[in-house]
């Protein structure tokens, strides 16, 4: 993407006023690592959002709260009580790009092989908007298609809040890859709730080898109300081969991605029940 | 290059600078043009590393930052590291285990240790291998670079512990 201008707002205010006049030529900019994912040619003017507070972790009642220009790496190493977010960090691109790019970048376009709306997703975290005012979004809804479409109107991602997890809750997050520092090849996530050994719910959700990150929801029917064993982990994750349409790439087949999906999905369950036992005792 | 139509004030190794620049020049870009050619061209696509340099203390391709985002910021090259008549003790280590092949990466190895000697306390393997996963050698030469790294860490280590007391245990009367 080719930038013909660079402002730098004083205050949110200020950023949204000069989005909303630049329209779509117009592009918040964080880290900036994503730009040059942009295949567009059409020149645009950067509005730097790093100046405005927004690079910072707190926890604030039931959630963490995650500034939406705090970099991956700050993700990484913050720790918190029942904190599970460094995990996958850790596991993004390599160290000077965690060093730039932002929760907010990796989740406000969202590229086919990004993590965290999978992570994000099997969490239920919630994205903050600013428009004047702030509002709250679940991630069901954020990521139900890309989200550019709320942000048409000079909107900016200000922050993503993270339930923090209960006694008992426990997350499990997979990224196949074919090497340290590559693009996903598939990202699960999974959260589960358990209750004498059952499963009282649970989120999983899924990315890269499939168009766009969702909730797979044949996984979680599958799992509702079961003992938490690796037999039933093993139906459930073939019940998320079966149900979603992986797509093969970078000389893999779809078969082989479906595969790798399955042992991956079975693999986040296992964590997050080993999570869950332990945050249990 | 084209006509630079916008400015850019920041602090280069330590001296503050105002560089002319265009919104879409590349941080990298502008340090080479302005003499800071340890730092180096190797992907352009932020994978290599050979472009490393520190921005406020952290490891960060300049080959994918905007130059208009260094504004403010304390820019570390390779040229504040060491030099040859007096080279940094990694560099020094480097040289020693026979780790320089063609050499290309060296800058943004150096580059990335600083990072981590100067931020990490504790410098156990895993740490160390995180903050070096962002540097490549086409050569292949990672072993001896790990040798020279893990020498200059355990050389720092032992540095900064408190010396013991010898004690009069056995000592003659």
């Amino acid at each position: 993407m080719k930038l013909c201008e660079f402002i730098r707002p004083k205050n949110l205010a200020e950023a949204r006023k000069a989005l909303r006049g630049l329209g779509p030529k117009g592009m918040p900019l964080a880290g900036g690592t994503a730009l040059h994912f942009m295949q567009s040619k059409a020149p645009v003017t950067a509005v730097d959002i790093t100046r405005l507070g927004l690079s910072y972790i707190k926890q604030k009642g039931d959630y963490f709260v995650i500034g939406a220009a705090t970099p991956l790496s700050d993700i990484q190493r913050y720790r918190g009580p029942r904190w599970a977010m460094h995990e996958i960090c850790r596991r993004i691109s390599t160290h000077q790009i965690r060093n730039v790019s932002t929760i907010g970048g990796n989740i406000a376009r969202v590229f086919p092989w990004a993590d965290l709306p999978v992570v994000l997703l099997a969490m239920g975290a919630r994205m903050v908007i600013y428009s004047g005012k702030e509002k709250e979004i679940n991630a069901d809804e954020y990521f139900s298609s890309q989200p550019a479409r709320l942000f048409r109107d000079g909107e900016l991602l200000t922050a993503v809040k993270i339930p923090v997890l209960k006694a008992h809750h426990g997350f499990g997050s997979v990224k196949a890859v074919r090497n340290a520092a590559a693009f996903s090849l598939v990202t699960i996530a999974a959260l589960l709730e358990l209750k004498d050994g059952f499963i009282k719910s649970a989120r999983v959700a899924a990315g890269s080898g499939i168009p766009f990150p969702q909730r797979l929801k044949a996984v979680e029917a599958a799992l509702a109300g079961k003992e938490a064993k690796t037999e039933v982990f093993r139906e459930a994750a073939a019940a998320g081969g079966a149900a979603a349409r992986w797509t093969g790439g970078e000389g893999m087949s779809a078969d082989y991605i479906r595969q790798l999906a399955e042992v991956s999905i079975l693999d986040a369950l296992e964590r997050a029940a080993e999570f869950a036992r332990g945050r249990a005792e | 290059m084209a006509k630079t139509t916008h400015t850019v004030s920041f602090t280069v190794n330590g001296e503050k600078k105002t560089f002319g620049t265009r919104p879409d020049e590349k941080l990298l870009a502008l340090l080479r043009r302005e003499g800071y050619r340890g730092t180096k061209y190797g992907c352009g696509q932020g994978t290599c590393g050979a472009c490393t340099v520190l921005v406020d203390g952290r490891a960060t391709y300049a080959c994918l930052l905007y130059a208009m985002q260094a504004e403010g910021r304390e820019v570390r090259t390779i040229e504040s590291a060491g030099t040859f008549d007096n080279p940094s003790e990694f560099q020094k280590q480097l040289v020693a285990a026979g780790a320089v092949q063609c050499g290309y990466c060296i800058p943004g190895m150096v580059m990335s240790a600083t990072a981590l000697m100067e931020t990490e306390a504790v410098l156990e393997d895993e740490i160390v291998k995180e903050y070096m996963d962002g540097n490549l050698c086409r050569c292949t030469g990672y072993e001896k670079i790990w040798v020279a790294l893990r020498k200059t860490l355990d050389k720092q280590a032992s540095a900064k512990k408190p010396a013991v007391k010898k004690t009069s245990k056995g000592a003659k009367k």
